[in-house]
C-alpha cells in the first residue's frame, strides 16, 4: 500500500534543484574550455531562482518522511530567503573573485550545497534531519570560509570556524540524545512530552546552545568576529544572510514545540532563551562600539541582530501573538539578509585587490570609507541606506522589521526585553553612524579606486531596492510572512 | 489629490528632481530648490485660506486616509488642526527664506545640501500633518537624517561631535516613545490611528503614567527642556546658518507640538499629575537659559541658549492648561520660529562677512552696516517681547495665563517667568550694544558691506511678520482657538472621571479684572489687547 513515497521527494524539489545546480557548476569546471567563468555565477543565480520558484509553487504541502520534515508556508519563506541570499552572494562573489583571479566553480558549487542544507533546515521537524541539514550547511560554509587561502587570516578563520562548529554540532547531538531520553522520540512534535523534566531542560538547553553557535548569540559568539573578518567577504555575506535565517527557522520550530502555551506556563527553557537574548543584545552592541574595522563591526552587529531576533522567537511562544511574532521574525530575517549582504558587498568593494599576500591589518579600517561620498556617491549612498536600515531608522525596511518584532514583544507582554531591545538599538546608532560620518563628512584619504563590477552593482541595486521598497510598501511581503506564521510543528 | 498630501510631498518630489540635475550645475540646483519651496508655500496658502476656524468645523481638516501597512494596523492618515496648520505654514514660509539665505553661504556640494533641505521640509510638514502614530514616528525620525547631514557636512569646526550628539540624544529619547506607541496599539482595539486611539484607549492609571513619561521624554529632548537641553547649544552653534534656522524655527516646535497633540490629550490624567514637575523644569529652563545667555562669548551659542529660555515659556504656558496659556504657547511657538530664525539669519550674515561668531570681534559696526543693525534691533526687540512686536503678545498671554491658571502656586511660576523676560532683555541688549554700538576697535570691521538685495529679500518677510503679528495677532490666533478649546475640554472630562475639582482653565474671571488685564471671559482667548495699547 505504501508504495514509492512520491510526495516525499516532490517536497524536496527545491533542495533537489539546488543540488543539481551544484553538480552542474562543478561539472562545468571539468568541461571548461576557456578561462572565462562568468557563466558560473549566472548558472548559480538561475538555479537559486528556480529553487525559490519551486518553493513558492510548492507542488506538495504537509508532512513528509514520517513527520520528520514538513513543507509549509514557513519553510517556503525560509527557502526563498536563503535562495535570494545565495543569488545575491553569487553575484557579489562573481565581481569580487574575478578581481582577484580566484573565480572557480567550487565556490558556487559549495554555496549551492550550503543553501540546500539551509533549505532543508527550514523544513526539519526532527532532530536527526535537523542535524543532517546543519552538517550539510556547515561543511559547505567551513570550506567556503577557507576558499581563498591567502596568508594566515582566512586559514585561521576557517580553522576556528571548523573547530567551534564541530563543538556546536556535538552539543546539538548530545542534547538530541538527552531529548530522546526524555520524550522517547526525536520528532519535534513529541518534544512537549518530556516537558518540565530536568532531562528535557538539559537536552533543550544543549540543543539551543548548538544553534546559538550558528546564530552567533552571546556567549557563543566568540568565533563570529574572527570568522566574519577572515572569510572572503562574499562568503561572509552569504553566512550572515543564509546561516542566520536557516538556524533561526530551526530554533523557532524547536522552541515552539517545547514551549507552546501562554507566558505563564513557560518553562525554564524560556528563561534560557531570554537570557541569551538579553546577553546578545547588550554585548553584541557594546562590543561593536569600539571596532575600527568595519567588517568586524558588521560581525558584531550581526550578533546584536541575533538578539532582536531572539526576542521575536520568545514572543512567538505566547498564544495569540504567535503568528505575529513568527511573521515578524521572518520579515526581519528577509530584511536582514538583504541588508547584510549589501553592507558586506560595499566592504568588499573597498578591499585592496590583485595582491595574493595577506590582507593588511587595516584592510577594513574605517579610514577606507573616508570621503567615499565624493569618490563613489552611489556606493556611499547604498552603504548609508544599509546602515540606516541596520540601525532601524525609518523609512527603511530595518525600521519596519524592528517595529514588527517589538510589536510582537509588547503583545507578548515582554516589556523588559522590548525596552532593552530599543535602548540597545539606540546604542547601535553610534557605530553605524560613524561609518556615515567617514563616508560623508571626512576628506578622502586618496585610496585606490573601489571595485566596480557589473555583477556587484546588480546585487547592490537589488539589495538597496529591497531595503527601500520594503520600508515604504511592506504590506505584500508582510502578508506572505503572516501566512508563513501559521507554522506546522 | 488631497492638498495637504500634495504640500507634504511636493518638496520630496523636488528632491527627486534634483537627483536628475548634473552635479556641476549649482545654479540650477539652487533655482529648482527655491522654485519647489516657493510652490510649496503658495500651495500651503490654500490650506491657510481653506481652513475653517469656527468651533463647529471638524477638528481635523484636509483629512486623508489611505491604507499603508494594513497588516500591521498602520495607515496613511493626515489632517490638520489649527495648531498644526500654523506650524505647517511656519515651515513652508521659512524654507524658501532659508534656501535664499544659503545662496552664497553654501558653495560646496550644493546638490546634496538642497536635497537634504527639501527632504527635511517634507519630514517636518509630515510630522505636523500625521494623524497615525506610526506615520508620525516615521516623519519624526526621518527628520534626523537630513539634519544630521546638514550639521555634519556643512557645519563648522566641531561639527562631527555636535551632529553625532544631536542624533544619539534625540534618537535614544524617541525609541521609548515607539514602544509606548506599540503599547497603545494593544490597548485601543488594535490601531495606530491617532483619532481612534484617543477615543478608545483603555489603560490603567499606572500604565498611563509610564506612557506619558515615554512620550514626554521624547518631546522634552526636542523642545529642549532643562536638563535634556545639552545637545542644543552644540548643534545650533556648529550647524550652518540654514540648519540653525530650521532647527530653531521648526524642529524645536516639534517637541512642544508633540506635547500639545500627543502627550497631553492622550494621557490627561497623567499630565495633571506631572504638570507641576514640568512647570518647575520649564521655569528652571527659562532662568537657566537666560543666565547662560548672559555669559556667552559666541553669538550663535547665545541665541541657542536664549532658545532654551524661550521654549521654557512655551512649556510653562502649555502646562498652565488655561486657554490664555495654551494660546500664548502656540503663539510663542510661531514667534520663536520667526524671531530666533531671524536672529540666526542675521548672525549668519555677519559670519559670512567676518567668519567669526565671537562677540568680541565686533563692536561699533552699526555705522558700517546700518541696515543690518536696524534689522537686528527690530528682531532683538521682538525677541525680548517689546509691545508692538509679536514677542509681546505671546509672552503676555503665557504669563497672564499662567498667573490666572489653576496650576499649583501659579503666581510664583509667573513671577519667575517674568524675571526671565527681564533677563532676556538684559542679554539681548548687551549683545546688541557690544556688537553694533560703541567704538569700532577692530580694523577688520571697517570694510563690512551692508545688506545685499538678496539678503534684504531674506529679512523683509521676517520683519514684516514680526510687526504684523505684533499688531494684528487675531488671524494667527484664530485657527488655534478650536484646538485649544478641545484640549481644555478633554482635560475637563478627565477631571470629571477623576472626580476632582477643577484643575484646568483659569480661576474666577473677577481676578482677571483685578489683575488689571483686560481679559475677556476665560474661554475666549482670542480678542486680546494689541501690543500698541500697552
Amino acid at each position: 500500500m505504501n508504495g514509492f513515497p512520491t510526495n516525499d521527494f516532490v517536497a524536496l524539489l527545491p533542495i533537489a534543484i539546488l543540488t543539481v545546480g551544484a553538480l552542474a557548476v562543478l561539472l562545468s569546471e571539468v568541461f571548461l574550455v576557456s578561462g572565462r567563468r562568468g557563466y558560473q555565477a549566472a548558472i548559480t543565480v538561475v538555479f537559486a531562482v528556480a529553487a525559490g520558484a519551486a518553493a513558492i509553487a510548492r507542488p506538495y504541502s504537509g508532512y513528509v518522511f514520517n513527520r520528520q520534515a514538513v513543507v509549509d508556508d514557513f519553510s517556503a519563506f525560509v527557502t526563498v530567503v536563503v535562495c535570494a541570499g545565495l543569488a545575491l552572494s553569487a553575484l557579489v562573489g562573481a565581481g569580487w573573485l574575478r578581481a582577484r583571479n580566484a573565480e572557480r566553480g567550487e565556490f558556487y558549487g559549495l554555496a549551492l550545497f550550503g543553501t540546500a542544507g539551509m533549505a532543508l533546515l527550514g523544513m526539519a521537524t526532527d532532530l536527526l534531519v535537523a542535524f543532517i541539514a546543519i552538517e550539510v550547511m556547515s561543511l559547505a560554509t567551513y570550506s567556503l570560509a577557507a576558499y581563498l587561502r591567502r596568508g594566515k587570516r582566512p586559514s585561521e578563520a576557517a580553522f576556528k570556524y571548523l573547530v567551534l562548529g564541530a563543538i556546536s554540532s556535538a552539543l546539538f547531538l548530545y542534547g538530541s540524545a538527552l531529548l530522546y531520553g526524555a520524550s522517547g522520540s526525536t520528532l519535534f512534535g513529541e518534544l512537549a512530552k518530556g516537558r518540565g523534566s530536568p532531562l528535557s531542560l538539559a537536552g533543550l538547553s544543549l540543543v539551543a546552545a548548538g544553534i546559538a553557535f550558528k546564530i552567533a548569540a552571546v556567549p557563543f559568539h566568540a568565533w563570529t568576529p574572527d570568522v566574519y573578518e577572515g572569510a572572503p567577504t562574499p562568503v561572509t555575506a552569504f553566512m550572515a544572510a543564509g546561516v542566520k535565517a536557516a538556524a533561526f527557522a530551526l530554533l523557532a520550530r524547536i522552541f515552539l514545540s517545547a514551549e507552546a502555551g501562554t507566558a505563564a506556563q513557560a518553562t525554564a527553557f524560556s528563561g534560557v532563551i531570554s537570557g541569551l537574548a538579553v546577553l546578545t543584545m547588550i554585548f553584541g552592541n557594546l562590543l561593536a562600539v569600539p571596532q575600527r574595522s568595519v567588517k568586524r563591526m558588521l560581525a558584531y552587529s550581526s550578533v546584536a541582530h541575533a538578539g532582536y531576533l531572539l526576542v521575536g522567537v520568545l514572543s512567538a511562544s505566547v498564544a495569540g501573538v504567535r503568528e505575529k511574532a513568527l511573521a515578524g521574525l521572518l520579515f526581519y530575517l528577509a530584511v536582514y539578509a538583504a541588508t547584510a549582504i549589501g553592507a558586506f558587498t560595499v566592504v568588499g568593494a573597498l578591499e585592496r585587490r590583485s595582491r595574493l599576500d595577506d590582507e593588511p591589518a587595516d584592510a577594513w579600517d574605517l579610514e577606507r570609507f573616508a570621503g567615499l561620498a565624493r569618490r563613489r556617491p552611489g556606493l556611499a549612498f547604498a552603504m548609508a541606506v544599509f546602515l540606516l536600515s541596520l540601525a532601524g531608522i525609518p523609512p527603511t525596511a530595518g525600521f519596519i522589521g524592528k517595529l514588527y518584532i517589538f510589536q510582537a514583544a509588547i503583545g507578548a507582554q515582554l516589556y523588559g526585553l522590548a525596552i532593552l531591545g530599543v535602548l540597545t538599538s539606540a546604542m547601535g546608532i553610534y557605530y553605524y553612524l560613524r561609518v556615515v560620518v567617514y563616508m560623508y563628512m571626512r576628506p578622502a584619504a586618496g585610496e585606490a579606486e573601489p571595485l566596480s563590477s557589473a555583477a556587484t552593482s546588480v546585487a547592490l541595486a537589488a539589495a538597496v531596492a529591497v531595503v527601500v521598497v520594503l520600508g515604504l510598501v511592506a504590506d505584500p511581503v508582510i502578508r506572505l510572512a503572516q501566512a508563513a506564521g501559521a507554522i506546522l510543528l | 489629490m488631497n492638498l495637504l498630501t500634495l504640500v507634504t510631498f511636493l518638496p520630496l518630489a523636488g528632491a527627486l528632481a534634483l537627483v536628475l540635475v548634473p552635479r556641476d550645475e549649482p545654479g540650477q540646483h539652487r533655482a529648482l530648490t527655491l522654485g519647489f519651496s516657493l510652490l510649496t508655500f503658495v500651495l500651503s496658502l490654500g490650506l491657510w485660506f481653506g481652513f475653517d476656524a469656527s468651533a463647529s468645523a471638524p477638528e481635523f481638516q484636509f483629512e486623508q486616509r489611505l491604507p499603508w501597512i494594513q497588516s500591521l494596523g498602520i495607515g496613511y492618515h493626515v489632517g490638520l488642526d489649527g495648531v498644526a496648520l500654523l506650524l505647517v505654514m511656519l515651515t513652508t514660509a521659512l524654507t524658501p527664506i532659508v534656501i535664499l539665505s544659503a545662496w552664497r553661504a553654501v558653495e560646496e556640494r550644493v546638490k546634496e545640501f538642497m536635497i537634504a533641505l527639501l527632504v527635511l521640509e517634507t519630514a517636518m510638514i509630515g510630522t505636523f500633518a500625521a494623524l497615525d502614530l506610526v506615520l508620525f514616528y516615521v516623519f519624526w525620525e526621518l527628520i534626523l537624517v537630513p539634519m544630521y547631514l546638514l550639521i555634519g557636512i556643512w557645519g563648522s569646526q566641531n561639527r562631527l561631535y555636535a551632529t553625532v550628539k544631536f542624533f544619539i540624544y534625540t534618537f535614544t529619547a524617541s525609541v521609548l516613545m515607539l514602544l509606548a506607541i506599540i503599547y497603545i496599539y494593544f490597548h485601543d482595539g488594535g490601531t495606530f490611528d491617532y483619532v481612534q486611539a484617543r477615543q478608545a484607549l483603555q489603560v490603567t492609571p499606572d500604565h498611563a503614567r509610564w506612557l506619558f513619561l515615554a512620550f514626554a521624554v521624547a518631546f522634552a529632548v526636542k523642545v529642549p527642556m532643562f536638563p535634556l537641553h545639552t545637545w542644543l547649544p552644540d548643534a545650533h552653534t556648529e550647524a550652518p546658518t540654514a540648519g540653525s534656522v530650521i532647527l530653531a524655527g521648526v524642529l524645536l516646535k516639534m517637541g512642544t507640538f508633540g506635547f500639545f497633540r500627543y502627550a497631553l490629550p492622550l494621557f490627561p490624567e497623567a499630565a495633571l499629575q506631572y504638570r507641576n514637575v514640568i512647570a518647575v523644569l520649564a521655569v528652571i529652563g527659562i532662568l537657566y537659559g537666560a543666565l547662560m545667555s548672559l555669559v556667552q562669548t559666541d553669538m550663535k551659542r547665545l541665541v541657542a541658549y536664549s532658545s532654551v529660555s524661550h521654549l521654557g515659556f512655551v512649556m510653562l504656558g502649555l502646562v498652565a492648561l488655561s486657554a490664555e496659556g495654551l494660546t500664548g504657547s502656540v503663539y510663542q511657538m510661531l514667534n520663536h520660529g520667526v524671531s530666533t530664525g531671524a536672529l540666526f539669519l542675521l548672525v549668519g550674515m555677519l559670519y559670512e562677512r567676518r567668519h567669526t561668531r565671537l562677540i568680541a570681534e565686533y563692536g561699533g559696526i552699526a555705522k558700517q552696516v546700518p541696515w543690518i543693525a536696524t534689522a537686528f534691533v527690530i528682531v532683538m526687540l521682538s525677541s525680548v517681547g517689546l509691545p508692538g512686536t509679536n514677542g509681546f503678545v505671546g509672552e503676555f498671554l503665557i504669563l497672564s495665563g499662567t498667573w490666572l491658571s489653576r496650576l499649583g502656586s501659579a503666581p510664583v511660576f509667573a513671577t519667575l517667568g517674568a524675571l526671565g523676560v527681564i533677563l532676556g532683555a538684559v542679554y539681548m541688549l548687551i549683545l546688541v550694544e557690544r556688537v553694533f554700538f560703541g567704538a569700532m576697535r577692530n580694523p577688520a570691521n571697517r570694510a563690512l558691506p551692508d545688506l545685499s538685495v538678496r539678503e534684504g529679500f531674506v529679512l523683509v518677510p521676517m520683519l514684516v511678520l514680526i510687526v504684523v503679528m505684533g499688531i494684528l495677532p487675531g488671524p494667527f490666533l484664530a485657527p488655534a482657538k478650536p484646538a485649544v478649546d478641545r484640549l481644555i475640554g478633554r482635560f475637563q472630562q478627565a477631571e470629571a472621571r477623576l472626580g476632582i475639582g477643577p484643575q484646568v482653565g483659569t480661576v474666577t474671571p473677577s481676578v482677571a479684572v483685578r489683575a488689571g488685564a483686560q481679559l475677556p471671559a476665560p474661554t475666549l482667548p482670542i480678542v486680546l489687547p494689541t501690543g500698541g495699547a500697552h
